[in-house]
Protein backbone atom coordinates (compact mmCIF):
# COMPACT_ATOMS: atom_id res chain seq x y z
CA UNK A 1 0.00 0.00 0.00
CA UNK A 2 3.00 2.22 1.11
CA UNK A 3 4.24 1.71 -2.06
CA UNK A 4 1.31 2.17 -4.17
CA UNK A 5 0.55 5.26 -2.53
CA UNK A 6 2.28 7.61 -4.72
CA UNK A 7 0.79 6.03 -8.20
CA UNK A 8 -2.62 6.77 -6.31
CA UNK A 9 -1.82 10.45 -5.66
CA UNK A 10 -0.45 10.57 -9.24
CA UNK A 11 -3.25 9.42 -10.87
CA UNK A 12 -5.87 11.56 -8.49
CA UNK A 13 -3.98 14.54 -10.01
CA UNK A 14 -4.41 13.36 -12.90
CA UNK A 15 -7.88 13.12 -12.85
CA UNK A 16 -8.39 16.42 -11.70
CA UNK A 17 -6.58 18.06 -14.58
CA UNK A 18 -9.20 15.98 -16.30
CA UNK A 19 -12.27 17.53 -14.35
CA UNK A 20 -11.04 20.67 -14.65
CA UNK A 21 -10.70 20.77 -18.50
CA UNK A 22 -14.09 19.01 -18.78
CA UNK A 23 -15.91 21.47 -17.01
CA UNK A 24 -14.80 23.84 -19.85
CA UNK A 25 -14.69 26.84 -17.09
CA UNK A 26 -10.87 27.76 -18.31
CA UNK A 27 -9.46 28.27 -22.11
CA UNK A 28 -7.94 24.89 -23.41
CA UNK A 29 -4.96 26.94 -23.77
CA UNK A 30 -4.79 27.34 -19.88
CA UNK A 31 -5.29 23.76 -19.00
CA UNK A 32 -5.12 21.69 -22.19
CA UNK A 33 -6.78 18.54 -22.50
CA UNK A 34 -4.66 15.36 -20.82
CA UNK A 35 -4.78 13.62 -24.67
CA UNK A 36 -2.96 16.71 -26.24
CA UNK A 37 -0.24 16.54 -23.52
CA UNK A 38 0.02 12.89 -24.13
CA UNK A 39 0.78 12.77 -27.70
CA UNK A 40 3.45 15.92 -27.41
CA UNK A 41 4.95 13.62 -25.24
CA UNK A 42 4.95 10.62 -27.54
CA UNK A 43 5.76 13.06 -30.45
CA UNK A 44 8.58 14.93 -28.09
CA UNK A 45 10.19 11.26 -27.80
CA UNK A 46 10.06 9.91 -31.51
CA UNK A 47 12.25 13.22 -32.60
CA UNK A 48 15.83 13.56 -32.50
CA UNK A 49 15.74 16.40 -32.17
CA UNK A 50 14.04 16.91 -29.14
CA UNK A 51 15.75 14.03 -27.22
CA UNK A 52 18.68 15.89 -28.11
CA UNK A 53 17.93 18.78 -26.19
CA UNK A 54 16.88 16.89 -23.53
CA UNK A 55 20.72 15.14 -24.32
CA UNK A 56 21.80 19.00 -23.62
CA UNK A 57 20.45 19.70 -20.79
CA UNK A 58 21.30 16.53 -19.55
CA UNK A 59 25.25 16.91 -20.60
CA UNK A 60 24.90 20.76 -18.65
CA UNK A 61 23.55 19.06 -15.63
CA UNK A 62 25.66 15.97 -15.20
CA UNK A 63 28.91 17.66 -16.07
CA UNK A 64 28.98 20.66 -14.07
CA UNK A 65 27.74 18.30 -11.09
CA UNK A 66 30.58 15.68 -12.31
CA UNK A 67 33.17 18.80 -11.86
CA UNK A 68 31.94 19.88 -8.30
CA UNK A 69 31.77 16.42 -6.85
CA UNK A 70 35.13 15.96 -7.55
CA UNK A 71 36.12 18.98 -6.26
CA UNK A 72 33.64 19.62 -3.59
CA UNK A 73 34.92 15.91 -1.79
CA UNK A 74 38.25 16.84 -2.57
CA UNK A 75 37.89 20.26 -0.72
CA UNK A 76 35.74 19.17 2.18
CA UNK A 77 37.81 16.17 2.79
CA UNK A 78 40.99 19.09 3.34
CA UNK A 79 38.81 21.08 5.34
CA UNK A 80 37.41 18.32 7.27
CA UNK A 81 40.59 16.91 8.00
CA UNK A 82 43.33 19.82 8.10
CA UNK A 83 42.73 22.40 10.63
CA UNK A 84 45.14 25.02 8.31
CA UNK A 85 42.34 24.37 5.34
CA UNK A 86 39.67 24.78 7.37
CA UNK A 87 40.67 28.08 8.72
CA UNK A 88 41.28 29.09 5.64
CA UNK A 89 38.75 28.23 3.11
CA UNK A 90 35.88 28.27 5.69
CA UNK A 91 35.77 31.98 6.01
CA UNK A 92 35.33 32.18 1.93
CA UNK A 93 32.80 29.16 1.87
CA UNK A 94 30.30 30.72 4.55
CA UNK A 95 30.55 33.86 3.72
CA UNK A 96 29.47 33.45 0.43
CA UNK A 97 27.24 30.96 0.91
CA UNK A 98 23.82 33.08 1.23
CA UNK A 99 24.86 34.95 -1.89
CA UNK A 100 22.94 33.38 -4.98
CA UNK A 101 25.70 32.78 -7.39
CA UNK A 102 22.85 32.82 -10.19
CA UNK A 103 23.63 36.60 -10.13
CA UNK A 104 27.47 35.88 -11.45
CA UNK A 105 26.15 34.65 -14.45
CA UNK A 106 25.84 37.71 -17.20
CA UNK A 107 29.29 38.36 -16.13
CA UNK A 108 29.75 34.26 -16.96
CA UNK A 109 28.05 34.57 -20.37
CA UNK A 110 30.82 37.19 -21.12
CA UNK A 111 33.71 35.12 -19.89
CA UNK A 112 32.34 31.82 -21.08
CA UNK A 113 30.45 32.28 -24.35
CA UNK A 114 26.53 31.74 -24.62
CA UNK A 115 27.02 27.99 -25.01
CA UNK A 116 27.28 25.19 -22.55
CA UNK A 117 30.39 26.58 -20.76
CA UNK A 118 28.82 29.26 -18.98
CA UNK A 119 26.52 27.09 -17.93
CA UNK A 120 28.05 24.74 -16.31
CA UNK A 121 30.56 26.81 -15.23
CA UNK A 122 27.33 28.02 -12.90
CA UNK A 123 26.47 24.55 -12.22
CA UNK A 124 29.80 24.02 -10.83
CA UNK A 125 29.43 26.73 -8.75
CA UNK A 126 25.77 25.93 -7.45
CA UNK A 127 26.61 22.41 -6.70
CA UNK A 128 30.52 23.12 -5.36
CA UNK A 129 28.36 24.44 -1.70
CA UNK A 130 26.05 21.85 -0.55
CA UNK A 131 29.21 19.20 -1.61
CA UNK A 132 32.20 20.86 0.40
CA UNK A 133 29.76 21.77 3.48
CA UNK A 134 28.20 18.43 3.86
CA UNK A 135 31.71 16.44 3.14
CA UNK A 136 33.14 18.98 5.43
CA UNK A 137 30.91 17.79 8.31
CA UNK A 138 31.12 14.14 7.60
CA UNK A 139 35.08 14.05 7.58
CA UNK A 140 35.15 15.91 10.68
CA UNK A 141 33.04 13.56 12.30
CA UNK A 142 34.92 10.29 11.64
CA UNK A 143 35.15 8.56 14.64
CA UNK A 144 38.14 9.19 16.59
CA UNK A 145 38.92 5.73 17.88
CA UNK A 146 38.68 4.16 14.20
CA UNK A 147 41.46 6.97 13.52
CA UNK A 148 43.64 5.75 16.43
CA UNK A 149 42.98 2.19 16.03
CA UNK A 150 44.17 2.40 12.66
CA UNK A 151 47.51 4.48 13.06
CA UNK A 152 48.20 2.41 16.19
CA UNK A 153 48.09 -1.16 14.24
CA UNK A 154 50.99 0.87 11.81
CA UNK A 155 48.57 2.34 8.88
CA UNK A 156 50.16 4.49 6.66
CA UNK A 157 48.33 7.95 6.46
CA UNK A 158 47.37 7.01 2.87
CA UNK A 159 45.93 3.76 3.67
CA UNK A 160 44.34 5.31 6.61
CA UNK A 161 42.56 7.62 4.58
CA UNK A 162 41.60 5.10 1.79
CA UNK A 163 40.50 2.62 4.35
CA UNK A 164 38.95 4.66 7.40
CA UNK A 165 38.40 8.27 6.47
CA UNK A 166 36.78 7.87 3.18
CA UNK A 167 34.62 5.07 4.13
CA UNK A 168 33.48 6.86 7.08
CA UNK A 169 32.65 10.10 5.22
CA UNK A 170 30.82 8.17 2.27
CA UNK A 171 27.44 8.78 3.86
CA UNK A 172 27.76 12.04 4.28
CA UNK A 173 29.61 12.60 0.29
CA UNK A 174 26.08 10.98 -1.19
CA UNK A 175 23.81 13.10 1.56
CA UNK A 176 26.03 16.26 -0.44
CA UNK A 177 25.16 14.84 -3.56
CA UNK A 178 22.02 14.09 -3.71
CA UNK A 179 21.36 17.83 -2.58
CA UNK A 180 23.43 18.96 -5.28
CA UNK A 181 21.97 16.73 -8.18
CA UNK A 182 18.66 18.56 -7.88
CA UNK A 183 20.21 21.82 -7.53
CA UNK A 184 22.23 21.58 -11.12
CA UNK A 185 19.51 20.48 -13.22
CA UNK A 186 17.50 23.67 -11.52
CA UNK A 187 20.10 25.91 -12.08
CA UNK A 188 20.60 24.20 -16.06
CA UNK A 189 16.74 25.12 -16.44
CA UNK A 190 17.27 28.31 -15.42
CA UNK A 191 20.20 29.49 -17.69
CA UNK A 192 18.71 27.56 -20.18
CA UNK A 193 15.20 29.68 -20.11
CA UNK A 194 17.59 33.39 -19.35
CA UNK A 195 19.50 33.06 -22.08
CA UNK A 196 19.96 30.55 -24.40
CA UNK A 197 19.27 28.43 -27.85
CA UNK A 198 19.20 25.32 -27.13
CA UNK A 199 18.17 22.55 -23.86
CA UNK A 200 14.84 21.98 -22.25
CA UNK A 201 14.96 25.15 -20.22
CA UNK A 202 14.79 26.74 -23.40
CA UNK A 203 12.07 25.01 -25.26
CA UNK A 204 9.49 25.14 -22.63
CA UNK A 205 10.09 29.09 -22.69
CA UNK A 206 10.06 28.69 -26.51
CA UNK A 207 6.89 26.89 -26.50
CA UNK A 208 5.07 29.56 -23.78
CA UNK A 209 6.18 32.02 -26.35
CA UNK A 210 4.33 30.72 -28.99
CA UNK A 211 1.59 29.90 -26.91
CA UNK A 212 1.87 26.27 -27.56
CA UNK A 213 0.65 24.97 -23.90
CA UNK A 214 -0.18 21.40 -24.75
CA UNK A 215 3.78 20.84 -25.66
CA UNK A 216 5.35 23.45 -22.98
CA UNK A 217 3.26 20.76 -19.87
CA UNK A 218 4.90 18.37 -22.43
CA UNK A 219 8.21 19.23 -22.05
CA UNK A 220 7.74 20.07 -18.06
CA UNK A 221 6.77 16.89 -17.38
CA UNK A 222 9.70 15.45 -19.28
CA UNK A 223 12.02 17.48 -16.41
CA UNK A 224 10.02 16.05 -14.01
CA UNK A 225 10.94 12.91 -14.92
CA UNK A 226 14.23 13.54 -15.31
CA UNK A 227 14.65 14.69 -11.69
CA UNK A 228 13.20 11.96 -10.57
CA UNK A 229 15.15 9.51 -12.55
CA UNK A 230 18.15 11.13 -11.06
CA UNK A 231 17.26 11.01 -7.61
CA UNK A 232 16.81 7.87 -7.96
CA UNK A 233 19.77 6.63 -9.72
CA UNK A 234 21.91 8.46 -7.44
CA UNK A 235 20.12 6.38 -4.37
CA UNK A 236 20.67 3.25 -6.19
CA UNK A 237 23.71 4.13 -6.69
CA UNK A 238 24.45 4.80 -2.97
CA UNK A 239 22.48 1.96 -1.70
CA UNK A 240 25.06 -0.70 -3.54
CA UNK A 241 28.50 1.41 -2.41
CA UNK A 242 27.35 2.46 1.06
CA UNK A 243 25.47 -0.92 1.73
CA UNK A 244 26.54 -0.97 5.52
CA UNK A 245 24.54 1.91 5.90
CA UNK A 246 20.57 2.12 5.36
CA UNK A 247 19.42 5.53 4.22
CA UNK A 248 17.35 7.67 6.57
CA UNK A 249 15.09 8.89 4.10
CA UNK A 250 10.84 8.64 3.33
CA UNK A 251 9.99 5.53 1.30
CA UNK A 252 9.86 7.27 -1.78
CA UNK B 1 41.97 34.46 14.05
CA UNK B 2 39.66 37.26 13.12
CA UNK B 3 42.28 39.57 12.24
CA UNK B 4 44.31 37.10 10.19
CA UNK B 5 41.03 36.42 8.27
CA UNK B 6 40.42 40.35 7.39
CA UNK B 7 43.91 40.61 6.54
CA UNK B 8 43.37 37.83 3.98
CA UNK B 9 40.47 39.54 2.53
CA UNK B 10 41.96 43.02 2.26
CA UNK B 11 45.24 40.49 0.71
CA UNK B 12 42.45 39.33 -2.00
CA UNK B 13 41.06 42.85 -2.82
CA UNK B 14 44.56 44.34 -3.10
CA UNK B 15 45.71 41.75 -5.51
CA UNK B 16 42.33 41.74 -7.72
CA UNK B 17 42.67 45.56 -7.72
CA UNK B 18 46.23 44.98 -8.90
CA UNK B 19 45.22 42.62 -11.53
CA UNK B 20 42.69 44.78 -12.58
CA UNK B 21 45.51 47.71 -12.99
CA UNK B 22 47.48 45.40 -14.75
CA UNK B 23 44.45 44.96 -17.35
CA UNK B 24 41.66 42.30 -17.00
CA UNK B 25 39.10 41.78 -19.50
CA UNK B 26 36.33 44.72 -20.00
CA UNK B 27 33.66 42.90 -17.83
CA UNK B 28 35.54 42.46 -14.96
CA UNK B 29 36.03 45.15 -12.85
CA UNK B 30 38.04 46.38 -9.95
CA UNK B 31 36.67 46.72 -6.61
CA UNK B 32 37.09 50.08 -5.74
CA UNK B 33 35.63 50.71 -9.19
CA UNK B 34 32.82 48.54 -8.33
CA UNK B 35 32.40 50.53 -4.80
CA UNK B 36 32.67 53.67 -6.59
CA UNK B 37 29.65 52.93 -9.16
CA UNK B 38 27.41 51.20 -6.24
CA UNK B 39 27.69 54.61 -4.35
CA UNK B 40 27.38 56.36 -7.37
CA UNK B 41 23.92 53.94 -7.37
CA UNK B 42 23.32 55.01 -3.66
CA UNK B 43 21.72 58.37 -5.26
CA UNK B 44 19.78 57.66 -7.54
CA UNK B 45 15.79 56.72 -7.16
CA UNK B 46 15.71 54.28 -9.91
CA UNK B 47 18.31 52.09 -7.49
CA UNK B 48 16.15 51.79 -4.63
CA UNK B 49 12.74 50.99 -7.39
CA UNK B 50 14.33 48.06 -8.38
CA UNK B 51 15.50 46.78 -4.54
CA UNK B 52 12.27 47.75 -3.60
CA UNK B 53 10.44 45.67 -6.26
CA UNK B 54 12.80 42.31 -6.07
CA UNK B 55 12.32 42.91 -2.09
CA UNK B 56 8.56 42.41 -2.27
CA UNK B 57 8.42 39.39 -4.28
CA UNK B 58 10.93 37.74 -2.20
CA UNK B 59 9.94 38.86 1.06
CA UNK B 60 5.96 37.49 0.46
CA UNK B 61 7.23 34.78 -1.40
CA UNK B 62 9.31 33.45 1.62
CA UNK B 63 7.16 34.00 4.01
CA UNK B 64 3.93 32.24 2.56
CA UNK B 65 6.16 29.23 1.68
CA UNK B 66 8.36 28.68 4.74
CA UNK B 67 5.37 29.04 7.29
CA UNK B 68 3.08 27.10 5.03
CA UNK B 69 6.02 24.43 5.24
CA UNK B 70 7.04 24.88 9.04
CA UNK B 71 3.12 24.43 9.81
CA UNK B 72 2.19 21.22 7.53
CA UNK B 73 5.67 19.52 8.28
CA UNK B 74 5.54 19.92 11.79
CA UNK B 75 1.51 18.51 11.49
CA UNK B 76 3.14 16.20 9.23
CA UNK B 77 5.57 14.97 11.79
CA UNK B 78 3.22 14.51 14.85
CA UNK B 79 -0.16 13.35 13.21
CA UNK B 80 -0.04 10.27 11.37
CA UNK B 81 -3.04 11.52 8.85
CA UNK B 82 -1.20 14.39 7.64
CA UNK B 83 1.98 12.42 7.65
CA UNK B 84 0.28 9.59 5.05
CA UNK B 85 -1.61 12.84 3.23
CA UNK B 86 1.46 14.81 2.65
CA UNK B 87 4.71 13.23 2.74
CA UNK B 88 4.49 10.97 -0.38
CA UNK B 89 3.50 14.26 -2.24
CA UNK B 90 6.35 16.02 -0.88
CA UNK B 91 9.06 13.76 -1.22
CA UNK B 92 8.08 12.70 -4.51
CA UNK B 93 8.62 15.39 -5.79
CA UNK B 94 10.58 16.84 -4.16
CA UNK B 95 13.51 16.66 -6.79
CA UNK B 96 11.88 17.95 -9.27
CA UNK B 97 13.19 21.76 -10.55
CA UNK B 98 10.28 23.75 -9.22
CA UNK B 99 11.01 26.05 -11.41
CA UNK B 100 9.75 24.87 -14.38
CA UNK B 101 6.25 25.14 -12.58
CA UNK B 102 7.08 28.98 -13.64
CA UNK B 103 5.77 29.57 -17.11
CA UNK B 104 2.62 27.69 -15.85
CA UNK B 105 2.23 29.49 -12.91
CA UNK B 106 3.18 32.74 -15.93
CA UNK B 107 0.02 31.26 -18.09
CA UNK B 108 -2.38 30.97 -15.43
CA UNK B 109 -1.71 33.91 -12.93
CA UNK B 110 -0.23 36.27 -14.81
CA UNK B 111 3.09 37.61 -15.80
CA UNK B 112 3.03 39.89 -12.93
CA UNK B 113 4.20 39.30 -9.68
CA UNK B 114 1.87 37.03 -8.45
CA UNK B 115 3.20 34.32 -10.31
CA UNK B 116 6.59 35.28 -9.25
CA UNK B 117 5.54 35.18 -5.48
CA UNK B 118 4.13 32.05 -6.10
CA UNK B 119 6.69 30.13 -7.71
CA UNK B 120 9.26 31.90 -4.72
CA UNK B 121 6.77 30.16 -2.27
CA UNK B 122 6.75 26.95 -3.89
CA UNK B 123 10.78 26.56 -4.01
CA UNK B 124 10.59 27.67 -0.30
CA UNK B 125 8.41 25.37 0.66
CA UNK B 126 10.29 22.33 0.59
CA UNK B 127 13.43 22.90 2.45
CA UNK B 128 10.93 24.08 5.23
CA UNK B 129 8.69 21.16 5.40
CA UNK B 130 11.55 18.72 5.50
CA UNK B 131 13.31 20.02 8.01
CA UNK B 132 10.37 20.78 10.33
CA UNK B 133 9.14 17.39 9.70
CA UNK B 134 12.30 15.34 10.46
CA UNK B 135 12.86 17.88 13.63
CA UNK B 136 9.56 16.64 14.33
CA UNK B 137 10.15 13.25 13.88
CA UNK B 138 13.47 13.33 15.93
CA UNK B 139 11.42 14.29 19.24
CA UNK B 140 12.67 11.63 22.09
CA UNK B 141 9.78 9.41 22.72
CA UNK B 142 10.72 9.71 26.43
CA UNK B 143 10.26 13.41 26.90
CA UNK B 144 6.46 13.07 25.33
CA UNK B 145 5.57 10.20 27.92
CA UNK B 146 7.41 12.42 30.42
CA UNK B 147 5.20 15.52 29.42
CA UNK B 148 1.77 12.66 29.28
CA UNK B 149 2.66 11.17 32.80
CA UNK B 150 2.77 14.68 34.36
CA UNK B 151 -0.64 15.55 33.00
CA UNK B 152 0.25 17.80 29.74
CA UNK B 153 -2.71 17.95 27.32
CA UNK B 154 -1.54 16.94 23.57
CA UNK B 155 -1.36 21.10 22.46
CA UNK B 156 0.74 21.53 25.37
CA UNK B 157 3.08 18.13 24.52
CA UNK B 158 3.14 20.08 21.23
CA UNK B 159 4.32 23.59 22.12
CA UNK B 160 6.60 22.57 25.12
CA UNK B 161 8.39 19.42 23.70
CA UNK B 162 7.80 18.95 20.16
CA UNK B 163 8.17 22.51 19.02
CA UNK B 164 11.68 23.48 20.74
CA UNK B 165 12.97 20.20 19.67
CA UNK B 166 12.06 20.86 16.54
CA UNK B 167 13.37 24.07 16.09
CA UNK B 168 16.97 23.71 15.69
CA UNK B 169 16.18 22.16 12.38
CA UNK B 170 13.32 23.65 11.41
CA UNK B 171 16.12 27.21 11.78
CA UNK B 172 18.47 24.76 9.12
CA UNK B 173 15.26 25.01 6.84
CA UNK B 174 14.95 28.45 6.95
CA UNK B 175 18.26 29.08 6.49
CA UNK B 176 17.72 26.64 3.24
CA UNK B 177 15.06 28.61 2.50
CA UNK B 178 15.89 32.17 2.64
CA UNK B 179 18.89 31.72 0.29
CA UNK B 180 16.51 30.04 -2.10
CA UNK B 181 13.83 32.84 -2.06
CA UNK B 182 16.45 35.11 -3.39
CA UNK B 183 17.74 32.59 -5.80
CA UNK B 184 14.18 32.51 -7.44
CA UNK B 185 13.64 35.83 -7.06
CA UNK B 186 16.59 36.71 -9.17
CA UNK B 187 15.83 33.68 -12.12
CA UNK B 188 12.36 35.01 -12.24
CA UNK B 189 13.67 38.46 -12.95
CA UNK B 190 15.87 37.55 -15.17
CA UNK B 191 13.29 35.66 -17.04
CA UNK B 192 10.83 37.92 -16.97
CA UNK B 193 10.05 41.30 -15.31
CA UNK B 194 10.17 44.91 -15.69
CA UNK B 195 11.59 46.14 -12.66
CA UNK B 196 14.00 44.27 -9.91
CA UNK B 197 17.61 43.63 -9.24
CA UNK B 198 17.21 40.62 -11.49
CA UNK B 199 16.07 42.70 -14.46
CA UNK B 200 18.45 45.28 -13.71
CA UNK B 201 21.57 42.69 -14.97
CA UNK B 202 19.27 41.81 -17.68
CA UNK B 203 18.97 45.48 -18.64
CA UNK B 204 22.87 46.12 -17.81
CA UNK B 205 23.73 43.00 -19.95
CA UNK B 206 22.15 43.52 -22.99
CA UNK B 207 23.63 47.35 -23.31
CA UNK B 208 27.06 46.81 -22.23
CA UNK B 209 26.88 48.74 -18.71
CA UNK B 210 28.90 46.68 -16.63
CA UNK B 211 29.25 48.81 -14.15
CA UNK B 212 25.28 48.91 -13.62
CA UNK B 213 25.78 45.15 -13.72
CA UNK B 214 28.08 44.81 -11.12
CA UNK B 215 25.90 46.84 -8.90
CA UNK B 216 22.85 44.54 -9.37
CA UNK B 217 25.46 41.70 -8.38
CA UNK B 218 27.00 43.86 -5.42
CA UNK B 219 23.49 44.55 -4.03
CA UNK B 220 21.79 40.95 -4.28
CA UNK B 221 25.11 40.19 -2.59
CA UNK B 222 24.56 42.48 0.01
CA UNK B 223 20.59 41.44 0.90
CA UNK B 224 21.65 37.52 0.73
CA UNK B 225 24.92 38.02 2.92
CA UNK B 226 22.72 40.54 5.45
CA UNK B 227 19.47 38.35 5.63
CA UNK B 228 21.71 35.25 6.36
CA UNK B 229 22.93 37.55 9.33
CA UNK B 230 19.82 38.32 10.51
CA UNK B 231 18.64 35.37 10.47
CA UNK B 232 21.28 33.82 12.74
CA UNK B 233 21.10 36.87 14.65
CA UNK B 234 17.65 35.64 15.54
CA UNK B 235 18.63 32.25 15.76
CA UNK B 236 20.80 32.74 18.78
CA UNK B 237 18.57 34.47 20.39
CA UNK B 238 15.54 31.83 20.10
CA UNK B 239 17.85 29.12 20.71
CA UNK B 240 19.98 30.43 23.26
CA UNK B 241 19.12 27.35 25.44
CA UNK B 242 21.10 25.13 22.26
CA UNK B 243 24.25 27.39 22.04
CA UNK B 244 24.88 26.59 25.49
CA UNK B 245 24.88 23.27 25.03
CA UNK B 246 27.08 23.12 22.29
Amino acid sequence: MRRLLPFVLIGAALLAWELVVRSGLWSPLLFPPLEKILSELILFFSKSESLMEAWVSLYRALGGFALAAVAGVAIGMLMGRSAPAAALLDPFFSGTYAIPKIALFPIFIFAFGIGSLSKLALVFLECLYPIVIITCQGARSVNRVLLWSAQNMGESRLRTFARVVLPATAPYIFAGFRVALPVALIVVIITEMISSADGLGYVVIYALASLKTDRMLAVVAVIALLGLALDRALVFLRDRLVYWEKLETYYV
Amino acid sequence: MGIVRFVLLLLVLLAWQLLWIRGLPEYVLGPVEILRHFGAALGERDFYDHVGASLMRSMPGFALGTLLGIALGLAAGVARSFDQMLSPVVFLTYPVPKIVMLPLFMLWFGIGDVSKILIIALACFYPAFISAYYGAKATPAILVWSGLNMGAGKWRIFLRVVVPNALPQVFAGIRVSLALSFIVMFATEMINARSGLGHMIRVAENSLRFDLMYVSLASIAILGYASDQLLRLGRERVLAWQEQNA
